[in-house]
């Protein structure tokens, strides 16, 4: 009998699953909320990007780290952030950055994408570091900025010291479009908000990302609205009752009754994410995912509606249409005019010329397609290769130098290799 | 007339042990018979979890809720049976008031289509498990009516007392726990069970 108790002991522990969560480190210090600190300027914000060669810290985050900074709009208030990003773990940190008298201050938290750490990180250019240097815009030269400050784990008071030299600038000879996926990344990957949510949608840059594939689906009542998965499910949103295809509820039931599982976010309309995108982030780029077979009219005029929104702003955006498959492919080329709606197609090259995208988009499983591509660009038309997560098939792809886009959901490390090419 | 009487009883309760005499139900096995059993039961399930409802619904969950069953069990004349069980499981309903007023109600049910083995700890004292399909649906009057139906796989364990009523048939009581695993929604039931065995060969 006590043999059945040990067994039974044995399967309550192996059944006990631990819950895995990243919560934002709290990111208060009081000498970067001191009165005397105070916004940074556009022009310093600019002199303050680069490849920067990391010195203390090294074994965490890597050799090189690329610095570059991105911004949200709320309302009247737009706040900067510093990412960088590094190799090691496929980390980043985020920073926001003031000035304190010839000092430069900037603030934040890292994270490492391979897991759950996370931590604070308070860093400083001192005058003599290159802060004044940036501050009054004098020129400067690799090593003259140094970056020092310390990071530490979680809440816990930051003591490790880490150090960034300033060592070039960001590579920018060949363009590539950093698209993230789902909006900003997936749920499963502990981010401070939810996938496909228009909150995440406001992270994207931070992360690294130059544009943002967002899933879009049709309610019953025909409203457009991003949700991933085939079914609500308990991966995406919190736990209410409702199941089955969100094809299946009107939008008002949704708006109502789900909320999505990070931070209770509702799930947005194609009009609210776009709205993000155009009026809250530096986006350029949005892959609109197709997830539904039906008519496309209400989606592609969404589509124009919000291009020319941009570009009255005098902001640079592209919004394609995904063609996934050849259902997708048949609706959209039954459209009047189809032939001048911006797509990206999944299909081969043929799909692609009779669709007229201006993007293919080749999954990456198969293979570098060297003739493809340059058929393609040949044709005027670019190339964005899905989904690459794999930091060393991330490298093999962009250092092909034929791919124009790459759809990940790391951001951080494409971004990464990208800007610390030489 | 009162000898008449006492008569008839004596010769009524002579038939009731002469039935017993030959045989009451008994889930137990004999010896190269081998039978079909039908297990009938109703009664009412508790939601156990916490969760289901979200807070910002701001709503209180019905937790217990009607179940029923069905069971058809083969019984042959060793200790391990086997068998199909379905019927319809109410896990949790909750009704909702949106910030205009409106009213709706939720509720998740199932209907499980598992296989079950059962064995037999005593004479009249049964243990069930089993796994299978859990064909679950969302029903949900908010504005408009929605049915939602989703798949998912579950188990269910269960334990039983059957009191014979005769040779064939039986009245038991029944605890079971349901699961269906995509939502992790479990019910703990309680049954009341009519029990026949219906065809033998």
């Amino acid at each position: 009998m006590k043999n059945y108790y040990s067994i039974l002991l044995l399967l309550l522990f192996v059944a006990c699953r631990k819950q895995y969560d990243v919560a934002l480190p709290d990111q208060r210090w009081d000498l970067f909320e001191s009165a005397n600190a105070v916004a940074l300027k556009d022009t310093v914000r600019n002199k303050l990007q680069g490849v920067f060669a990391i010195g203390a810290g090294a074994t965490d985050f890597g050799s090189l780290a690329a610095l570059k900074w991105s911004y949200n709009v709320n309302g009247t208030d737009t706040t900067y952030y510093l990412s960088v990003f590094c190799e090691t773990d496929v980390s980043y940190f985020i920073m926001q950055g003031k000035r304190l008298d010839s000092s430069i201050l900037l603030n934040g938290y890292w994270r490492k994408m391979t897991g759950t750490s996370t931590g604070k990180a308070r860093l400083t250019i001192s005058a003599a570091n290159g802060g004044r240097k940036l501050l009054t815009g004098a020129v400067f030269n690799s090593g003259d900025i140094v970056i020092d400050g310390v990071y530490g784990n979680g809440d816990e008071v930051p003591t490790a010291p880490i150090r960034f030299q300033y060592a070039r600038p960001l590579y920018n000879a060949r363009p590539l479009e950093i698209v993230v996926h789902r909006g900003g990344g997936q749920t499963a990957d502990l981010l401070p908000a939810s996938e496909n949510s228009a909150q995440i949608i406001q992270w994207a840059s931070r992360f690294g990302a130059t544009g943002v594939e967002i899933d879009v689906r049709l309610t019953r009542d025909g409203v457009p609205i991003l949700y991933h998965d085939d079914n609500l499910s308990e991966r995406l949103i919190v736990k209410n009752g409702l199941i089955g295809p969100v094809e299946d509820y009107t939008y008002d039931q949704l708006n109502t009754m789900v909320r999505l599982i990070r931070n209770n976010e509702r799930i947005p309309t194609l009009r609210e994410a776009l709205q993000t995108v155009v009026y809250s982030t530096p986006l350029k780029y949005v892959w609109l995912d197709t997830k539904f077979h039906g008519n496309m009219q209400l989606m592609r005029d969404i589509q124009q509606e919000y291009m020319q929104r941009a570009a009255a702003l005098g902001k640079p955006l592209e919004i394609t249409i995904g063609i996934p498959d050849e259902t997708v492919f048949n609706n959209l080329t039954a459209l009047p005019n189809y032939q001048n709606i911006p797509s990206v197609c999944e299909l081969d090259v043929d799909f692609t010329q009779r669709a007229n995208s201006g993007i293919w988009g080749p999954r990456w499983t198969l293979g570098i397609q060297t003739d493809k591509i340059n058929l393609m660009h040949s044709q005027g038309r670019r190339a964005f290769v899905w989904t690459l997560d794999v930091p060393e098939n991330i490298k093999q792809y962009m250092y092909t130098n034929l791919y124009d886009g790459i759809l990940t959901d790391y951001p951080s490390i494409v971004a990464f290799y990208h800007y610390v090419r030489p | 007339m009162s000898d008449r009487k006492f008569l008839i009883a004596i010769l009524l309760m002579l038939m009731v042990f002469s039935v017993q005499a030959q045989g009451e139900f008994t889930s137990q096995p004999r010896h190269g018979q081998y039978s079909l059993v039908a297990y009938v039961s109703g009664g009412l399930g508790y939601f156990s979890s916490d969760k289901g409802v979200p807070a910002y619904l701001q709503t209180s969950v019905t937790k217990l809720s009607p179940v029923t069953s069905v069971r058809i069990m083969w019984f042959p004349d060793h200790l391990l049976k086997m068998g199909l069980e379905t019927g319809y499981v109410t896990f949790y309903s909750y009704n909702i008031t949106d910030s205009a007023g409106g009213k709706g109600k939720v509720s998740l049910n199932a209907v499980p289509i598992l296989l079950v083995w059962s064995m037999s700890i005593t004479k009249n004292f049964n243990i069930f498990a089993g796994s299978g399909a859990y064909i679950l649906n969302t029903q949900l009057d908010y504005k408009e009516k929605v049915i939602s139906k989703k798949f998912s796989v579950g188990w269910v364990a269960a334990a039983s007392y059957i009191y014979p009523l005769g040779k064939n048939t039986g009245l038991g009581l029944e605890g079971k726990w349901l699961y269906a695993a995509e939502t992790s929604n479990g019910s703990l039931c309680t049954q009341l069970q009519f029990v026949w065995k219906f065809l033998k060969w």
